[in-house]
């Protein structure tokens, strides 16, 4: 018996190889099919361009970045699809709705499988990494002069590669601080606001006088926050300790750090003690800024650091207290002006070789940035003001018209810097080590830089 | 008319051909998404794989991980969960499984399903409750203490304390099956052998070391090894709770794996992490067999 199993059985393990192979090289097969078509598409696309009524196929992928129609995450999406295809009928436009938390991840696996979407609307801390990776199409003959001009440099700075554009910006404001109002309402101590000042701005000593009140008076808040778990929100921290500490982030070519100043040091040596002191949310280290939002939310922390007017308009509904919520820009050493980095949104299409499928994608970017009727009902749903100078006074709300005028306090953030996504694993846990007290603030920030300093050196010589 | 030789001899081809025609979909199933992933993986490993690259580089990956601190204290976490968890995941159970199994059906069971219950309930659910309980500023844990007079305690943010967090989580989601699997072994072990040890004068220790250990030997070594991988690929835990902070001490080598690949887009790296972690369990399952499985009958 064993004489008769043992060449079946070989025979059959062989066969299922083979038959595992062949399913494998098929796919792969596929693949370079579908790339030989792709190859092909463009001739197609050309047609297709030629005669509109080809009817044409494209992916969307959206974070959230639409407040939610009637609670329904996507909703208000599809009646931008459907408005859309009344314009463009033979363009069949595939939602998909991602997460903050999993999309990122999604979307990577997504792009080395050979699987990205059409289009995404997200951010350029993503976007101009995948540009730089030549992994989209650009943009330029999509964008009119008039609208050229009408966007800020710095916000164009955020949306190019190589003098390319890779993003088109739609909507923006600038990331921030939040107060609750009430509680120095209740406490009797405004005055200790700057919300009299037109342009807010404020000194560190102010701030510091600020926090001392909150805990001095209202003992159920945390006077301020802080957050150093992970990356997420990681552009709270870098504006907070850069204003705290006059600094920049990199230096004004992107080759290298520059937070690492002893005044910035000195900044985060404050955030450690007066977490000791009771002035700061205790246990940052371990917190998100997600967390800490949600201490805010719910009435707990008097002074949020991740703040905008995107996120006050997105966080409406999270809401689990009764207060006023206030924004105001990051306190400065000496009272000089502020460096805002901005949240800038935009849309990007990933260059999946099919010219159809590219300038389809262009059609619906174009339709939600500019068309007469849905380019400001989109801008208004997404809570931020438009990336357009032009456009203004989309809304009735002071913060609204206090983002506006925050705009003059925009810089420019690091997120277009080589080896942009690598730079930040670094930032975090630096932060967690002067936080624990493992180093002081100026050990902790020279080590940021060291290893920073090396990966855009070493993404520079990817290049 | 065929002999009665042939006829068997079809007969068996018969057999075998069917057996394995019903074997057929698990071993399709297995090869391709389980052995296709893992040569796959094994392949990807000497490649710089990332989201626009892909380049023969050798044992570099690997050369790079040997160097890497974050990587060597991502294994050294990983090995303390095991060291930690597993002997208390198998003390925990046997101790309650030998509580109540000579209980009612009735109580058996209410204490089966209490300790079940994390095994069926969602890992995510599960780790936001204890992130509420660990809560620095407003958890029920820091509460608890406040009564013995201790300051506030950063559970998850204090180096001292994270991985020990980490892990009694791991353990209260660990408990359960081999809860089940010991009260149903123990419940296996003929009386009569407990009975002449008693007459024989055995005490309760001499009974447990000398009958009840010995019987319970098939499910240590089956719940030793499940628990041991488990505890090796820890992950979600982490990731909801620490993101491997603070200062990568709660870090794993499967909180790395997914760090490299899905946000940094190395899977190359990932790769060579993954083929790593996979020759450790597997040298140290192949250690456990030899020394627990020496003893089992089935």
């Amino acid at each position: 018996m064993t004489a008769i199993r043992k060449p079946f059985v070989l025979g059959f393990v062989l066969s299922m190889l083979i038959m595992l192979i062949a399913a494998c090289s098929s796919g792969n097969n596929g693949n370079s099919e579908g790339n030989a078509s792709s190859g092909e598409k463009p001739a197609e696309s050309n047609q297709a361009s030629e005669t509109p009524a080809e009817p044409v196929e494209i992916t969307w992928w959206n974070f959230p970045n639409y407040q939610p129609l009637d609670g329904e995450v996507g909703k208000y999406e599809k009646e931008i699809i459907a408005a859309f295809n009344q314009q463009y009928p033979d363009i069949k436009v595939n939602l998909e709705m991602i997460t903050f938390d999993g999309g990122p991840e999604k979307l990577n696996i997504a792009i080395s499988t050979n699987s990205a979407p059409d289009l995404i609307y997200d951010a350029p801390g993503r976007i101009i990494d995948w540009a730089k990776k030549d992994l989209l199409a650009p943009l330029d003959d999509m964008v009119t002069d008039e609208v050229r001009s009408d966007i800020s440099e710095a916000l164009w700075k955020q949306s190019m590669v190589g003098g390319k554009t890779y993003m088109y910006p739609i909507n923006t404001a600038p990331f921030m601080m939040a107060v609750n109002k009430t509680v120095f309402e209740k406490m009797g101590k405004l005055d200790l606001l700057p919300l009299d000042r037109p342009d807010r701005t404020w000194t560190f000593e102010e701030y510091k006088t600020a926090l001392q009140a909150v805990k001095d008076n209202a003992p159920d808040v945390i006077p301020s926050g802080f957050f150093a778990k992970s990356q997420a929100g990681d552009q709270g921290t870098r504006g907070y300790i850069t204003n705290l500490g006059v600094s920049r982030f990199l230096n004004e070519d992107y080759s290298a750090v520059a937070i690492n100043t002893d005044q910035a040091a000195a900044a985060l040596d404050w955030i450690v003690q007066a977490q000791k002191d009771g002035l700061i949310v205790n246990g940052s280290a371990s917190l998100a800024a997600s967390d800490v939002n949600d201490l805010f939310l719910q009435g707990k922390l008097a002074f949020t650091i991740n703040y905008s007017a995107v996120l006050k308009a997105q966080n409406k509904t999270l809401k689990k207290a009764e207060f006023e919520e206030v924004l105001l820009p990051f306190p400065t050493l000496d009272g000089s002006e502020p460096k805002l980095e901005p949240y800038l949104g935009g849309m990007a299409i990933f260059n999946n070789k099919d010219e159809a499928k590219i300038a389809a994608a262009k059609k619906l970017i174009d339709f939600i940035a500019n068309d007469p009727e849905w380019g400001k009902k989109n801008l208004i749903q997404t809570g931020g003001l438009s990336a357009r100078n032009s456009i203004t006074g989309l809304y009735e709300d002071e913060d609204y018209k206090y983002s506006e005028l925050a705009r003059k306090f925009i810089t420019d953030p690091p997120t277009i810097a080589d080896g942009y996504a690598e730079i930040r694993t670094y930032w975090f846990p630096e932060l967690q080590r002067a936080l624990l007290g493992a180093a002081t603030g100026k050990e902790a920030l020279d080590a940021f830089a060291e290893k920073a300093n090396e990966a855009i050196s070493k993404a520079k010589a990817a290049q | 008319m065929l002999s009665p030789a042939l006829r068997t001899k079809r007969y068996i081809w018969r057999d075998w051909l069917m057996s394995y025609l019903f074997l057929l979909p698990a071993l399709g199933f297995f090869l391709l998404f389980v052995a296709y992933p893992m040569l796959k993986g094994i392949y990807i490993s000497f490649f710089n794989h990332t989201l626009n690259q892909f380049e023969f580089v050798g044992l570099d990956n690997y050369k790079f991980l040997f160097h890497d601190e974050t990587f060597i204290k991502s294994m050294r976490n990983t090995v303390l969960i095991v060291l930690i968890a597993v002997p208390i995941v198998i003390a925990f159970s046997v101790f309650v499984a030998m509580t109540i199994y000579k209980k009612s059906e009735w109580l058996r069971s209410l204490f089966r399903g209490i300790f079940y219950l994390p095994a069926v309930s969602s890992v995510v659910s599960i780790t936001v409750v204890w992130a509420s309980i660990y809560d620095p500023n407003f958890g029920i844990l820091n509460y608890i203490t406040s009564f013995f007079g201790m300051d506030p305690i950063a559970w998850l943010g204090d180096p001292d304390t994270a991985l020990y967090a980490i892990i009694l989580v791991l353990i209260t989601t660990s408990v359960g099956q081999p809860i089940i699997l010991y009260v149903a072994s123990l419940g296996n072990i003929p009386a009569s052998y407990i009975e002449a040890a008693q007459i024989d004068r055995a005490n309760s220790g001499q009974i447990f070391r000398k009958i009840i250990w010995p019987m319970l030997m098939p499910t240590n070594l089956y719940i030793i090894v499940i628990t041991t991988i488990n505890s090796f690929q820890v992950f979600a835990i982490i990731q909801l709770l620490t993101s491997g902070g603070p200062m990568y001490e709660t870090s794993t080598v499967m909180y790395g794996v997914y760090e490299k690949a899905f946000v940094l887009g190395n899977f190359g790296l990932a790769s060579a992490m993954g083929v790593l972690l996979a020759i450790v369990i597997g040298v140290i399952s192949m250690i456990q067999f030899k020394f627990l499985g020496s003893d089992v009958e089935y």
